[in-house]
């Protein structure tokens, strides 16, 4: 203690004027130094570090570039294999929207919900932002030396060298990995193509009937070459499960294509005749006329007794065989045998289509069997110019399996598909390439496979790179980089080139092989130059196929009749992908896990689908965990009763369970009472390719022998829609009004003698208006028309209004609690029960009703009426009464109900350091859409951007909104073109002729709400046909 | 009161009380210290509205999504309590005004409370529309006012800002009703009271009464104005309050029958609630001599015919869906007898008509427990009839598609909770600050000896006494 005093006394002793000495007095010096010090604080203070921000202008001014304006760029999708063509709309550098080609010949300007939600995948933090070599981040130099070493070293020893790729369309990419294996001589490369969905039994089956191992191209509707030809129509298609309009092959071309003949006119009251015969409830199904439950084992005896029976109708020599007993009543088969003959002979030779989407080898050869006697090989399934959709060898597959397993492989690399997340078996198959000496992956992020992989090359997101497409022979479009890399990754072309010692760019290489493959063979009058630069414009060229395909005429040698017995009893499973998520990889993308199905109106989750009878049966309710077995496979996974499929099939959904979405843990508000989307550490979904099995040379999606076993435990699902009938409770529903009548159909030949009243309510039309329009719009009108015939449901449009609108996204808890934000609603509706279940598909947004009721009782007025006919949301005047979304006959409102774009931004991408570490996803918002708050209502806005976007580009050039300069979103996209947007007043404009359509209606018309949105009555090619009651061609002469 | 009456009326105050003991009785809990029951209902009350204020304040530091509302149920325990407490607001108007008008006697004893009760009843419904906005901070942007945004102006068609202007009208009426009603009590409060602080706000606040005939002849004639002025609003609140509904395109709101509906169905509600209050106040503060059985059974009379009318709404709206035609309102009713929320439903006609029946016994009216239970269940079943008329029309309208379910987070029925703390810690603060009865206007009413009967021959037993 004494010390201590001391000590101080000691050190303050010697110095001048200390703090401790003079603490009494403040002499003038002292003020001084004070006075100095607090103004130097003041100073240094004032210089606080605001944030820099540089605002550079273009050095080298890009030549049409306006800051803020849209550069449109023609590329080629990436979202599957099909490559719709593309126009990217970018802003100040930033690709931010996806919109259909107009000009493509095959996507028709259509695109899907997967293809509208690319943006969102560029601008995703967990992207690789780096190569990675055993894990750890290094250097491309690095890992090109690496490799290359590696595989001169294989070359030399001769080990075999794996290439596995999804179906690459693209012919520059193909060219690259075999420039790849010429390099290096290879004693034994091989490249397998691997589909996630593969078709493969389609192409062996030609390989054997047509000697061309070929994906046919298939035309549901091609316009005639010649003004007045004759067009390719397929008049009555049957199929065999394959969902054309949800997921099959190229579904935004099969879409548009098959909608040419769905709408019919009162002139022309003509339509196609579509039935399916599936197991689960497809899209396509859901839209079909007629839709027969059939277990997809039992195709084959059906598959016989058509073939057999048209054989015998058109005689022709059957196929040889004895058919084998089936599950079916003989009397329903016949009658379902009678019914497809009828309907397929009704129509001309070539006007007729039968699909199928079994991988059962012999199935499809008595599909081409029925096809070629159709003489449909001519018209509706085209081999001489096939599609290259799907390429995939399931035999290459399982053989590659055989070789990793024993240990043969050398070099394996994996592009475009996450090889173990998708192939059944992973234990063993990862233990194989554990073999592998030299293992590569070019995943865009970690996945399965990345991380077993010893180096990762992560590819360019498709949006930053160079590629081109060339789905059916002769189609050939090309992708372009909109943004410069975000990230330290390099195109694949470019990691090929360098580890072939060539030093040429993406675009270099690209251009290259254009020159070499497509313009020289060709020869065009024209210079390379000029043709290069018009594709790049275009994005897209059609020329000659390089080489005809060469197919033998049909032999029927191995078309035989089904003659094994499917299983009499037991449940049979059946994997399918769901509309949005039709790849692992868009797992990442929270647009599409929030995405309903279509069909079954579930976001974030695949369950197993089982029929009402089925749950009855087990004693099963939505959400029931059951564990579905087989082969010592099994997935505990929750249920869901799906009306309309076969009462012993289970489906279940592929490509969940993805590695990485446990990221979905932080998405969304967290509350007291709030659940995450999935439980921490938890993947969304489960995967379910265990149960893919190998069978008959090819990869089966679906199996016999399947047992369901309740758990007891429940797993909430989160749904967008929780009743399901427009007929309303049988218990208290009002005599007279069992049935809503917000779709209004009528059958096709009701529709044909009066088009007019033909489905139409009964109740009485709208009264003359009390007061005097007060908005008497005789500027602009603006309204919308929607095709319910043509609307497939596929959900297209409400992503692409999503990214349009800056739509935020909830996560699960907010789903399930009835609070998604999207502005479309797809509404589906059942009826019927069994095989008669009938599904139809409503687009529901806000109806921009003259009339509204959501306008009168709002206190600040903060919904208004323009004078262009738009019901208005003014965000910044809302202050969130929720009146107007009470008020809503539609229900189409929707309220931040929290700050929902603050959370999707940064929790999405769990916790931010620091601002330079914050989230890409913003950029992936629309400048010309305000951000909403939370706590203020929005709705659609029939992209009132866009029309004003119109106006200013008119108004500069001084001339008039022509018709179709405006497109909104989800008209821009929509595959089957359902939707007309433009001015009513406008007297030339295609909506004002639809005005006159007698198969418009107004939903709720009665109550004088005025809806500007209007719809068309659904008419159904369901009317019973005798043979010859009408002249051949299904025409009404 | 008559000297010959055809029927013996029953006094208004027993007991056989002088002027004297009915200032020191009424004045008493303002005297002397609070009761340990007193203590603990405080204590009850303010934990609920800590419960509530801290529900609140999460609400609006989260969102609304902290609310079990969805896109198609967007009010539902919010506006339930908004027009709950607003119809609560109804019976002191009523009973003050109306009352007065007729010359009801009866009244004075129940006046002043059921007047009290009116203002915190309409401060707790104030509080829900404020805080059922998305943007509670811009609440300010429902009044019209010149302003720098524009300007701006409100919406006049809009029936919720109609409510702002009914609401607030309504709250500045029963505000002034009840000072102006309390001057003279704040007077005698005044002479009675040491020098000290309640002295001098007495002092101030009954602006220099002198108890003169000249201030007595003011202050009537203030008060009959008054009344009269407050008539009106005791049937236009709850019209406009109905209004948000009525004027809505939803089936089950659109209906003309609503604002006497509703008017019928605040009395009834307002008239259980101060019966609930009464029932306890004179039981706690020993003022059975004031608040007596006829008090009670005359409040439950007219209870009866409020439960009958609003039994007759409900079976009206049933015949006039029926009648109508239309399949939508139909359906709407067929939901709320046998949809998901029947069990609402049936809670509220069996609270709010059935259970009323048994008041058309004397014996009932007249049995202190079982009017209490009868009061209470009227009170919960008018709740349920908010609820019933605002979920179940919403819940499933027009389009099947957007149907949906509503159950309630534990932050609405904890902001619930919390309004019922504001009310009760506000009437307990109120009982303990200022005469829970009218003293003026009891001596006035009823007929009061100057002495006490040692000093005047014994009077015949009250008629009440009788009875009982």
């Amino acid at each position: 203690m004494n010390n201590e005093a001391n000590n101080t006394k000691d050190a303050t002793a010697g110095l001048p004027g200390s703090v401790v000495g003079n603490s009494a007095g403040l002499n003038r010096r002292r003020f001084l130094e004070a006075a100095g010090f607090s103004i130097s604080l003041v100073a240094l203070g004032g210089c606080g570090r605001t944030p820099v921000e540089t605002a550079l202008p273009l050095v080298d001014h890009p030549e049409g570039l306006i800051p803020g304006n849209t550069l449109t760029y023609a590329s080629t999708c990436s979202g599957c294999t099909a490559a719709c063509g593309l126009l990217v709309q970018a802003r100040d550098g930033r690709p931010l929207k996806m919109e259909g080609d107009p000009a493509h010949p095959l996507s028709r300007g259509g695109l899907c919900a997967v293809g509208q939600a690319l943006p969102l995948g560029l601008y995703d933090d967990h992207r690789l932002k780096g190569p990675l070599h055993n894990g750890d981040p290094a250097s491309w130099d690095k890992i090109d030396g690496n490799i290359k070493k590696q595989l001169r070293a294989i070359a030399d020893s001769g080990g075999a060298v794996r290439f596995v790729t999804p179906t690459i369309t693209s012919p520059t990419l193909q060219a690259t990995i075999e420039a790849l294996f010429d390099h290096y001589q290879f004693a034994d490369a091989r490249h397998v193509v691997f589909d996630v969905e593969s078709c493969s039994a389609i192409l062996d089956a030609h390989e054997q009937t047509h000697g061309a191992r070929v994906l046919p191209h298939y035309k549901f509707y091609e316009d005639p070459a010649e003004p007045d030809g004759e067009p390719i129509a397929a008049r009555v298609i049957v199929s065999f499960g394959a969902d054309f309009l949800g997921t099959w092959i190229s579904p935004v071309e099969f879409t548009a294509a098959w909608r040419k003949l769905r709408s019919p006119t009162a002139e022309h009251p003509v339509m196609s005749y579509h039935v399916q015969l599936e197991g689960r409830m497809s899209l396509a199904g859901s839209n079909a006329d007629k839709r027969y439950r059939l277990l997809p084992d039992e195709y084959g005896i059906v598959l016989s007794h058509l073939a057999e029976r048209l054989a015998e109708s058109e005689n022709k020599k059957s196929p040889p065989g004895h058919i084998a007993e089936s599950s079916i009543p003989a009397a329903e088969l016949k009658d379902l045998v009678d019914h497809l003959s009828n309907r397929l002979l009704d129509v001309q030779p070539g006007q007729s289509l039968v699909l199928c989407d079994s991988q059962n080898v012999a199935d499809q050869l008595l599909v081409n069997f029925i096809n070629n006697l159709l003489g449909n090989y001519e018209t509706t399934v085209d081999v001489k110019r096939p599609s290259r959709q799907r390429q995939g060898s399931d035999a290459d597959v399982l053989k590659l399996i055989e070789e990793l397993k024993a240990g043969n492989v050398a070099a394996l690399f994996v592009a475009g598909t996450d090889l173990t997340h998708n192939l059944p078996g992973r234990e063993a198959l990862v233990a194989a390439i554990g073999k592998v000496p030299l293992v590569v992956s070019f995943a865009e992020r970690q996945d399965d496979f990345a991380s077993l992989a010893h180096f990762v090359c992560p590819d360019h997101h498709p949006l930053e790179s160079w590629l081109d497409a060339e789905p059916v022979d002769g189609v050939i479009s090309l992708s372009q980089p909109t943004v410069k890399p975000l990230r330290d990754t390099r195109s694949i072309l470019e990691s090929l080139a360098r580890w072939s010692e060539r030093d040429e760019s993406a675009y270099e290489i690209l251009k290259t092989t254009w020159r070499e493959k497509i313009f020289f063979p060709r020869a065009q009058q024209q210079s390379f130059r000029k043709f290069w630069n018009q594709a790049v414009h275009d994005g897209l060229v059609m020329v000659p196929p390089a080489k005809e395909i060469s197919v033998d005429p049909f032999n029927s040698e191995a078309v035989r009749l089904a003659d094994e017995r499917p299983p009499q009893d037991g449940l049979s499973l059946v994997l399918y992908s769901k509309i949005g998520m039709t790849d692992s990889r868009h797992a990442h993308n929270p647009w599409l896990q929030e995405l309903p199905d279509p069909v079954t109106k579930i976001t974030w989750d695949n369950y197993v689908c089982i029929s009402p009878a089925l749950a009855e049966e087990e004693g099963l309710e939505d959400g029931d965990v059951v564990s579905v077995a087989a082969a010592g496979i099994s997935v505990e996974l929750p249920v869901l009763i799906q009306p309309g499929q076969h009462d012993r099939v289970l489906a279940l959904a592929l490509h969940y369970g993805v590695r990485g979405t446990d990221r979905y843990f932080h998405i969304g508000r967290q509350w007291l009472e709030s659940r995450p989307t999935v439980a921490e550490g938890e993947l969304v979904g489960k995967n379910v390719a265990g149960f893919v099995e190998p069978r008959d040379g090819a990869l089966q999606y679906h199996r016999s022998g399947v047992t369901l076993k309740k758990t007891g435990r429940r797993h909430d699902l989160a749904t967008t829609q929780i009743y399901q009938s427009l007929e309303v409770p049988k218990h208290i529903a009002p005599r007279g009004a069992e049935v809503r009548d917000q779709i209004q159909s009528t059958t096709l030949a009701a529709f044909a003698k009066d088009p007019l009243h033909a489905g139409a309510s009964a109740h009485h039309l709208p009264d003359e208006q009390l007061w005097p329009e007060d908005h008497p719009k005789d500027g602009h009108a603006w309204g919308m028309i929607i095709d319910m015939n043509a609307c497939t449901g596929c959900s297209a449009c409400l992503i692409a209004c999503q990214s349009e609108n800056n739509v935020a996204v909830v996560g699960k808890d907010e789903v399930r609690r009835q609070r998604e934000m999207h502005w479309i609603r797809l509404d589906r509706y059942y009826s019927g029960e069994g095989d008669d279940v009938e599904v139809q598909y409503q687009p529901m947004m806000c109806q921009h009703c003259d009339n509204a009721p959501c306008e009168t009782v709002c206190p600040v007025l903060a919904t208004v009426h323009s004078d262009e006919g738009l019901n208005e949301q003014i965000y910044n005047r809302c202050v969130g009464t929720r009146y107007c979304a009470n008020n809503c006959p539609y229900k189409v409102r929707r309220f931040n109900w929290f700050n929902n774009t603050e959370w999707f931004d940064y929790e999405l991408n769990g916790e931010q350091d620091s601002a330079e570490d914050s989230s890409l996803i913003s950029l992936a918002l629309n400048p010309d859409v305000t951000v909403r708050s939370r706590g203020v209502m929005e709705k659609c806005s029939m992209c009132v951007q866009r029309i004003e976007q119109a106006r200013i580009q008119a108004g500069g050039r001084g001339a008039p909104i022509v018709d179709g300069a405006i497109q909104t979103a989800c008209q821009q996209t929509c595959p089957a073109q359902a939707i007309v947007f433009g001015d009513m007043n406008d007297p030339d404009s295609a909506i004002h002729a639809e005005l006159a359509n007698p198969r418009r209606y107004g939903v709720l018309e009665e109550f004088n709400f005025r809806p500007t949105v209007t719809y068309l009555r659904v008419v159904k090619n369901t009317d019973e046909r005798t043979p010859g009651h009408e002249a051949k061609g299904g025409r009404h002469e | 009161m008559s000297e010959t009456p055809s029927l013996p009326r029953p006094e208004l105050i027993t007991g056989d009380k002088t002027l004297a003991d009915v200032t020191n009785d009424i004045c008493a809990p303002l005297e002397c210290r609070p009761t340990g029951l007193w203590w603990a209902a405080i204590a009850v009350s303010l934990t609920a509205l800590a419960i509530g204020v801290a529900a609140v304040w999460y609400q609006i530091a989260t969102g609304i999504g902290t609310w079990g509302l969805n896109k198609t149920v967007g009010w539902a325990f919010d506006i339930t309590n908004f027009v709950f407490w607003v119809g609560i607001g109804h019976a002191g108007t009523l009973i003050s005004a109306v009352l007065f008008l007729f010359r009801a006697k009866w009244r004075t004893a129940v006046n002043r409370s059921a007047e009290a009760m009116t203002l915190f009843a309409v401060m707790c419904a104030g509080i829900f529309p404020l805080i059922h906005m998305g943007r509670t901070w811009l609440a300010y942007w429902t009044l019209p006012y010149p302003n720098t945004r524009g300007p701006l102006w409100v919406n006049f068609k809009s029936p919720l800002l109609w409510d702002v202007f009914a609401i607030s009208t309504y709250l500045a009426i029963s505000a002034l009703f009840w000072y102006v009603g309390l001057v003279p009590d704040l007077a005698t409060v005044r002479d009675r009271s040491k020098p000290g602080w309640r002295k001098r706000i007495c002092s101030i606040l009954c602006l220099g009464w002198n108890g003169s005939a000249r201030t007595w002849h003011r202050y009537e004639t203030v008060y009959l104005l008054l009344a009269g002025l407050a008539t009106p609003l005791v049937f236009s609140v709850h019209s406009i309050v109905s209004m948000d509904f009525a004027t809505a395109v939803i089936p089950g709101w659109h209906t003309t029958i609503f604002p006497p509906y509703f008017v019928a169905g605040a009395i009834f509600s307002g008239l259980a609630m101060v019966l609930t209050l009464m029932i306890i106040a004179r039981k706690t503060m020993n003022l059975q001599n004031y608040i007596t059985i006829t008090h009670i059974d005359r409040m439950c009379k007219l209870m009866l015919s409020m439960g009958c009318l609003v039994g007759l709404a409900y079976g009206t709206e049933f015949f006039m869906a029926f009648y109508s035609g239309n399949g939508y309102e139909q359906f709407v009713f067929m939901n709320r007898a046998l949809g998901p929320f029947s069990w609402a439903y049936w809670t509220m006609v069996i609270c709010n008509v059935g259970i009323p029946q048994l008041l058309w016994f004397r014996k009932v009216r007249t049995t202190i427990p079982l009017v209490f239970l009868i009061v209470i269940v009227i009170n919960i079943g008018m709740w349920f009839e908010r609820f019933v008329i605002i979920v179940t029309s919403l819940h499933r309208d027009f389009l099947p598609s957007s149907w949906a379910d509503y159950a309630p987070t534990s932050i609405e029925i904890a902001t619930l909770l919390g309004s019922f703390g504001l009310f009760f810690t506000c009437f307990l603060m109120f009982c303990r600050l200022a005469p829970v009865i009218a003293i003026a206007e009891v001596k006035g009413a009823a007929c009061l000896k100057k002495r006490r009967r040692a000093e005047t021959p014994p009077a015949e037993k009250s008629p009440a006494e009788k009875i009982a």
